[in-house]
């Protein structure tokens, strides 16, 4: 008897592991009515409970419940007994599948998909219901896969979901979208195929299609013009007012969904919803929503920094509704989800990334002390957004000067993280220290005592070009105004050599930051010059290559500063940068300074003429000989040429070159 | 006074609308990051005659903000046994973010116009200023910056060593040799303070120049 045969497995099972595994036999057993009875029973005892479902997943109960799906699915039986079967087995695959990542790469693996399909085209409409919604659970993991609209096939098997009568159905259509849909082309097809039209359609439906709905018309605008000309143009702008409508629902996901919409559209095309009644009204709904202790409130912060990022006028009506006391109100609260604290953060950071208001406020309330304590979380994303908050507030040079950042709450575990095992940390981390390290007072020894001098150049010589530039930045700023001592201290941990293939980096932007450096480098003290010509000139000559090698504008202003201090030090200095630029013998090659004299862009040429007047600055030796080669070599009837340059600073100083040139010209008539 | 008579002469263009046009002056490499001034204030009273020795450096610019900031070193402080430093922001008069009129700090409108008008330079522009503060000018190509500088902490001495820095300074710079010259006000001390100041090189046998990247 098939009875007691699952009672007499049963019960030795228990003895040997316990419950959990006569379900898994009950499962397999070839009598349907014990199954069914087990699917119920699995059902129940793993509805939001994680530890069980991953328990069950671990005892191998997932493929045994995508077998029995399996088989009734593809037998097309339509008795009453075999649809309870897959209505109970498509639910516990769902509910393994809801919230639960590993439960999703389960059902995935047992390959239920292709069946829980099936079940959509199912004459019951209870079988339809439960392939939708365990479907649906799959679909809002980002491990189910990705459906390619581009496919015909896929897009009319979307049309059709989303035709469907079944709300079920129509929501499962509005979750692909939300999943898959992601470059501009699957958004424009989308739109083209008449899906905005529909889920337009659906606002008006029931509050969870009008949920879905929402979620799905903010994924196809989101960055897509065309699709929110096309939203905003329907129904003679009543989707448009309809959604402003649903900002007041009395659901709170529908305000916060219908919200989101309204800030796709806002950030796509900023010709609309540009009213300051919209704008502040956005602001308090979503600082209204951070109140909600569930997923809303955990995603709200995510929304209301998209909302405010870069947009001046939104972060002064958002400071105007005390954003920055409500925001580290919410922060301030104990055993925050890491979601929640991240996105505070990140919201945080985005209020204080443009006005300086924003940042007064923030260090008014003592708000540093915990994105300190951040710095320390478990979480590398919590440890990420602390340290992009702390850039973004000592974003202010009045509070870098104050010394606000330098100090032992902020320096020690920040500089701890430049060694954080997640490289988004470090380069966070490093991003922050670089603005932290503009300190012109003695604090910035705080900075070298915790080694964060050795990390620095550490980084700059990783494999990861984003660490070297974020590195090199850091040692930049750090080597800005700084006195000799720390400038020496810097150099011998950098070295020439390492200093010179870093000129050299594959990466431009790499380039440019370590001729930056040593630009800084070489400013100050006379002393400091003279750095450069450790090594036999390493750097120098490095610097001289790439100014002839590099295609960019950037690169070659910082090269052509760097030798422009050094050509503000003694003679000796000032004949290197010569030989750097004038060529010593007439080879018909033209010198790299008048290629910069020439140039269009103002601040490379504003650097060149620098050059020259420091090159012959009066009452040095040789500055004569020097202007006999700069005039040999055509650069001093360049400089003529430029008395009415157009940029203001250019044509003042092209007018001191010439002063200086006139006593030369005088002297030796 | 190191300002031409030529160079004052040309009045500068005006905006051909209201809303339009206002652009910030062009980055001038003498008053950027890291570069120093050195000359005096006079702060003579009735009793007697004095002038500090004052050294400035610039320390942050932001062009497009109108704002600058820096410190202001005064060394021969009687009361002070060591230079006293302050740190100090710039108002940047690009008739964009800010035009002449303080309308703060205790100052009137003839306050603002009395003081201004002790720059040579400023004579072409007063006409409009008087006007509107000189919110249709477009400064953006003028040989010359107008600033106020007000003095926002002491760096190393407490308040309580008997100075203040309750008032502010008109300041002017002149883009072609890098000179500052400027008036303290404060309706509490001696009127027309006078700073001058000449942009130094530190040793060097040149200019040098530094800058940072806040991000």
């Amino acid at each position: 008897m098939p009875t007691s045969a699952s009672a007499s497995a049963s019960a030795s099972s228990t003895t040997a592991t316990g419950p959990n595994s006569d379900l898994l036999i009950r499962l397999n057993s070839p009598d349907s009515q014990v199954q069914l009875k087990a699917l119920r029973e699995l059902k129940n005892r793993i509805i939001g409970n994680r530890t069980k479902k991953l328990s069950f997943v671990k005892l191998g109960l997932v493929p045994a419940v995508a077998a029995i799906l399996a088989s009734k699915a593809q037998a097309h039986s339509h008795s009453d007994h075999d649809c309870n079967l897959l209505v109970q087995s498509a639910a516990a695959l769902g509910s393994f599948a809801c919230g639960f990542d590993a439960g999703v790469r389960a059902v995935l693996d047992a390959g239920a998909c292709p069946n829980l399909l099936l079940l959509l085209s199912h004459p019951d409409d209870k079988v339809v219901d439960a392939g939708a919604r365990s479907l649906r659970m799959i679909y809002q993991s980002n491990l189910a896969p990705k459906c390619d609209f581009l496919q015909d096939k896929n897009m009319e098997f979307l049309l059709s979901l989303l035709n469907s009568e079944n709300e079920n159905v129509t929501g499962l259509g509005a979750s692909i979208v939300i999943h898959s849909c992601e470059t501009i082309t699957e958004k424009k097809a989308l739109c083209h195929a008449g899906v905005l039209k529909k889920l337009v359609s659906l606002l008006q439906g029931s509050p969870s299609q009008r949920d879905n709905s929402l979620e799905s018309l903010a994924t196809i605008m989101k960055d897509n013009d065309e699709a929110v000309s096309e939203f905003v143009g329907c129904e003679s702008g009543r989707a448009l007012s309809s959604v402003i409508e649903l900002t007041k629902d009395r659901h709170l996901r529908t305000r916060f969904l219908a919200s989101r919409c309204l800030i796709a559209i806002r950030n796509t095309s900023s010709c609309y919803l540009q009213d300051m009644g919209i704008k502040t009204k956005l602001v308090h709904l979503l600082l209204e929503l951070h109140d909600d202790p569930g997923q809303v409130g955990d995603e709200a912060p995510f929304a209301f920094s998209s909302l405010i990022s870069q947009k001046v006028d939104l972060q002064k009506i958002a400071l105007e509704a005390n954003a920055i006391d409500k925001l580290y109100n919410h922060l301030q609260k104990n055993h925050l989800h890491p979601k929640r604290f991240q996105g505070l953060l990140l919201a945080l950071a985005d209020l204080c990334s443009k006005l300086e208001s924003c940042r007064s406020r923030f260090l008014s309330l003592q708000a540093l002390n915990l994105v300190s304590e951040a710095l320390t979380h478990d979480s590398s994303d919590v440890r990420t957004a602390a340290c992009i908050c702390l850039r973004c507030v000592s974003r202010s040079i009045k509070n870098l000067c104050a010394g606000n950042f330098m100090n032992e709450m902020i320096v020690p575990p920040l500089v701890r993280l430049l060694d954080d095992p997640s490289i988004s940390v470090q380069v966070a981390a490093l991003s922050a220290v670089g603005n932290i390290v503009v300190d012109f007072t003695t604090h910035r020894s705080l900075f070298l005592q915790c080694g964060g001098v050795k990390q620095l150049v550490q980084l700059s010589r990783s494999m990861d070009s984003t660490l070297r530039l974020n590195a090199l930045w850091a040692l930049r700023n750090l080597m800005c105004l700084a006195d000799y001592i720390c400038k020496q201290g810097i150099f011998m941990e950098l070295t020439a050599s390492s200093l010179a293939s870093l000129i050299c980096d594959p990466e431009p932007f790499v380039q440019e930051q370590a001729l930056a450096l040593i630009r800084n480098l070489v400013d100050g003290c006379m002393n400091s010059v003279e750095l450069v010509f450790a090594e036999d000139g390493i750097i120098l000559d490095a610097v001289g290559r790439q100014l002839q090698s590099a295609s960019r504008d950037e690169i070659w202003i910082q090269g052509l500063y760097v030798l422009s201090n050094v050509a503000s030090g003694n003679e000796v200095h000032k004949e290197a940068v010569m030989h750097q630029l004038v060529p010593q013998a007439d080879n018909g090659a033209q010198s790299l300074i008048l290629k910069f004299l020439q140039s269009n862009e103002s601040q490379l040429r504003i650097a060149a003429v620098w050059t020259i007047v420091n090159l012959t600055f009066p009452s040095t030796p040789n500055a004569f000989s020097r202007f006999v080669k700069l005039h040999n070599a055509g650069i001093v009837s360049q400089v003529k040429s430029m008395a009415s340059d157009p940029c203001l600073d250019v044509k003042l100083r092209v007018k001191s070159a010439l002063g200086q040139f006139k006593t030369f010209s005088d002297g030796s008539t | 006074m190191p300002v031409r008579a030529a160079e004052t002469s040309a009045p500068p263009q005006h905006h051909s609308g209201s809303n339009c046009g206002h652009t910030s002056p062009p980055p001038f490499t003498l008053l950027s990051v890291g570069q120093g001034f050195s000359g005096t204030q006079n702060v003579s009273s009735l009793q007697k005659e004095e002038a500090w020795r004052v050294n400035v450096r610039i320390q942050g610019c932001d062009l497009e903000n109108g704002y600058l900031c820096g410190t202001m070193e005064a060394l021969n402080v009687p009361m002070a046994d060591t230079p006293v430093v302050t740190f100090w922001e710039g108002e940047i008069v690009d008739t964009k973010n800010y035009t002449f009129f303080t309308e703060k700090w205790e100052a009137t409108h003839d306050d603002d116009i009395r003081h201004w008008t002790k720059f040579p330079s400023f004579s072409a522009l007063l006409s409009r200023v008087e006007v509107d503060g000189g919110k249709s000018l477009d400064l953006s190509n003028y040989k010359y910056i107008f600033m106020r500088w007000k003095e926002q902490y002491f760096v190393n001495v407490g308040t309580d060593c008997g100075l203040t820095i309750a008032g502010f300074y008109y300041v002017c710079f002149s883009c072609s040799d890098g000179s500052i010259n400027g008036f303290y006000y404060d309706p509490n001390s001696s009127p027309f303070q006078k700073l001058e100041l000449k942009s130094t090189n530190e040793g060097r046998l040149g200019f040098s120049f530094s800058s940072y990247e806040l991000r």
